[in-house]
């Protein structure tokens, strides 16, 4: 008797505590700052958790911004938790935040986060919050207006939830010293995923080096450049309306057959993403496609022992590549008026004429306001010096959008997708089996599905 | 040796009828008293232990993502269902049964070995030795695993050069487990070595004096003596490797594999901690923790049974 009173006084106890509460109210207009006005907001960003070129860059922009705005208070944050790469960390640490009632003020999110971020975690629409005409108004720019391709990566039906910020299209880095070694033309780049192999073979076989290494194809890497293979091939991982996955269809299955290809045959080792990083930094690696979010990285690593080239992302034969774009945008989880304007002050900034000249310039990501590049006070001097960012730029224009996945589950679906893609590029798994079983059992998870 | 039984004392028992009745008061103050003094023991144990187990009974019946703007979706048996249907749990707790196997001759085999050797040294030398073993243990896992990185790097790590093999240890399905077992092993190997010399020094000398003074050789000692008199301490060890070794690898786990590749390395306190805390889905950890709950007291249950049958205590 009085241990069944205990079971249920504990099971009462139970309901208390834990559970969702009201959801979020509609969003008003914030009215600007008072100049005396005294906020202090928190940026979460994945850059400062890199040491070197990262974070050395957004300081320098944080310290200007506060310079500027005396008024504005920023404490910049890394994203909690341990994982090599710290972009992986960011909606946990978000999530972990925010059920703890303490979200950060401004967030860097990647655009796989979009819907859930605007759906399930309330990111603040800037619409409502600043009005649209001053989101249009920042996209303009003062002199510089954002790429077409880019302006619409953080809206959802309609309305801006985040602001597009950093980001690369797929890039191939190659090693021009191997390559003049194993007696390859330094200054044509393979542009089909064949031309990748005969120069990859040429590379091992020359000089015992690895030959590429294709960052997309596994569970660490996300999704955003796997997608690119998928669209380059003809086909998508999920489909258009987002209802249905795509991704153990025949292009798919084709695309992840020519990656495994490259690792039977010897051309592409075995490596995780920072194994690969490190070797083509060291000079190991004759190849490797990734983001120019590393190409400071790999800058660093070829001073005055390699030279990098850059190339746009190989096609597969007869058909045109279709680039994708990685990164983040900046979003706004404040939820106090003061904090809200003042986040989208931080935000203008971070997103203005000068902060993308230094982002560019220190980092390789792209400047999204294109003009910059054909401006002598902008990047135009540094361009003509640096041969990296012009393919970067020109995929930029026929670049499709890093679609994410749809559901409070997103993640397990990208990354049971992209634990398949492995499975069969680099741990013997067949393609078609892996991909076909892993979609039967990660299409419960769509939010119409069975669950 | 002293051994973790405990004397049952029954309360003594007043057969004498009291003269006048108790008021109800005086018999509420009366009964009151043990309950008051079991109090703050039973408060603690509901507030940390028993809540959060019926939290998580509650939370394994619902779809939530932990936010505490979004709903709580009732969703009955779902949860239960995907982990039971999908292989994922059975997997890691195929990797889990992996680990404790790999683990036993870090945590039994190889302790019992370093000690009786140990034991022969005598001075400041057997201080140094014992000091050495241990030393693994004060270094921190994070640290440890970014070392051992470097040691199985596919092209430049001493681990490969020594073997000469051009291995990616933690990047293949086949050896990044028996990696993490051999990483895992060398840390708690030191702590291990100390528990069983602490066994060790549990033993009344006079036992082996006795068996020498009859004759018996050293190896007979140990043999007959010394391991039989030191069986609960490997029975507690072997204990604690069943029910730890999954969580002594986690740290490791995280540093060096995430549990991958493609879910190699994921053993059930790494499934629980990436459903829970990487893709958020509360209700579905939930279903899982109360799973493997359910399992570890099954296991914990036998062992128990098993080690008082097995061991052979100095009473």
């Amino acid at each position: 008797m009085k241990r069944t009173l205990c079971v249920a006084a504990t099971l009462v106890v139970a309901g208390c505590g834990i559970g969702g509460t009201d959801p979020a109210a509609p969003v008003d207009r914030v009215p600007e700052l008072a100049s005396d006005q005294q906020v202090s907001i928190v940026l979460e960003s994945y850059n400062f958790g890199q040491a070197g070129p990262w974070t050395d860059t957004f300081t320098e922009l944080i310290d200007a911004f506060e310079q500027a705005h005396p008024n504005i208070d920023v404490t910049a944050q890394k994203p909690q938790g341990n994982s090599a790469n710290p972009a992986t960390d960011t909606i946990s640490s978000l999530q972990s935040q925010l059920t703890a009632g303490h979200a950060p003020d401004v967030v860097q999110l990647g655009f796989s986060d979009l819907d859930f971020a605007i759906n399930e975690l309330n990111a603040a629409p800037l619409d409502d919050l600043v009005g649209t005409d001053a989101v249009r108004a920042n996209f303009d720019g003062d002199t510089h207006p954002y790429a077409d391709s880019a302006r619409t990566l953080g809206d959802w039906n309609g309305k801006t939830y985040g602001v597009p910020f950093v980001f690369s299209t797929p890039m191939l880095y190659y090693n021009k010293t191997l390559f003049a070694e194993a007696g390859l033309d330094q200054e044509r780049a393979p542009s089909t995923w064949d031309e990748v192999a005969t120069a990859a073979k040429a590379v091992t076989d020359a000089t015992g080096k690895g030959g590429a290494y294709v960052d997309c194809l596994t569970k660490a890497a996300k999704d955003w450049c796997f997608q690119a293979l998928v669209r380059s091939n003809g086909g998508r991982v999920i489909s258009e309306d987002r209802t249905r996955l795509t991704f153990a269809e025949q292009p798919a299955v084709d695309a992840v057959t020519t990656m495994k290809g490259l690792v039977t045959d010897g051309l592409m080792p075995n490596l995780t993403q920072t194994q690969a990083v490190e070797a083509f930094s060291r000079g190991d690696l004759g190849m490797i496609l990734e983001s120019s979010a590393i190409q400071g990285t790999f800058l660093k690593g070829a001073t005055g022992k390699w030279d990098l080239g850059a190339a746009a992302m190989p096609s597969f034969t007869g058909r045109e590549a279709v680039p994708t774009n990685s990164g983040a945008a900046l979003f706004v989880f404040a939820s106090d008026p003061a904090k809200q304007r003042a986040a989208w002050e931080l935000i203008t900034f971070l997103t203005s004429e000068r902060a993308y000249t230094t982002i560019a310039e220190k980092i390789g990501y792209l400047p999204l306001r294109t003009g910059l590049v054909d401006d002598p006070d902008g990047l135009k001097s540094w361009a003509e010096e640096n041969p990296y960012l012009r393919p970067n730029l020109a995929q930029l224009d026929r670049m499709e959008p890093w679609v994410s996945m749809p559901g409070t589950s997103y993640l397990q679906i990208r990354d049971g997708m992209m634990e398949a893609v492995e499975n069969a590029v680099f741990h013997g798994a067949d393609p078609a089996e892996s991909l076909r079983a892993k979609q039967d059992e990660v299409s419960d998870l769509l939010p119409d599905g069975d669950r | 040796m002293v051994t973790g039984t405990f004397e049952v004392v029954t309360r003594p028992v007043s057969r004498t009828v009291p003269a006048v009745r108790l008021s109800g008061w005086h018999r509420l103050r009366r009964g009151i008293v043990p309950y008051a003094y079991l109090a703050p023991a039973v408060a603690l144990l509901v507030v940390w232990t028993y809540q959060p187990l019926a939290q998580t009974a509650y939370l394994s019946f619902h779809s939530w993502n932990l936010v505490p703007t979004s709903p709580m979706a009732a969703v009955g048996t779902a949860n239960y269902e995907r982990l039971l249907t999908t292989g994922e749990l059975g997997e890691a707790v195929w990797h889990t049964v992996e680990v404790i196997a790999g683990m036993l001759p870090f945590t039994v085999a190889i302790p019992v070995v370093v000690a009786l050797l140990v034991r022969r040294i005598r001075g400041r030398a057997q201080a140094v030795y014992r000091a050495l073993v241990f030393a693994p243990m004060l270094v921190a896992p994070v640290a440890g695993a970014a070392v051992w990185q470097w040691l199985l790097d596919p092209s430049a790590g001493a681990v490969n050069r020594v073997l000469g093999t051009d291995l990616n240890w933690l990047n293949t399905t086949s050896t990044a487990q028996l990696s993490l077992i051999v990483i895992t092993g060398w840390h708690v190997v030191g702590f291990a070595v100390l528990v069983v010399w602490a066994g060790m020094t549990g033993i009344n000398p006079d036992y082996g004096d006795a068996a020498r003074v009859d004759g018996a050789t050293p190896g007979q000692v140990t043999r007959w003596v010394t391991l039989p008199l030191l069986s609960p301490t490997l029975a507690f060890l072997g204990l604690m490797t069943v029910l730890l070794s999954a969580q002594w690898t986690f740290p490791l786990i995280d540093t060096l594999t995430q549990g991958g590749p493609v879910g190699a390395t994921t053993n059930v306190y790494y499934l629980l901690w990436e459903l829970g805390f990487r893709s958020h889905d509360a209700g579905l950890a939930a279903a899982a923790g109360v799973l493997f709950f359910v399992g570890f007291i099954v296991v914990a249950a036998l062992l128990t049974r098993l080690a008082d049958r097995l061991t052979h205590h100095d009473d």
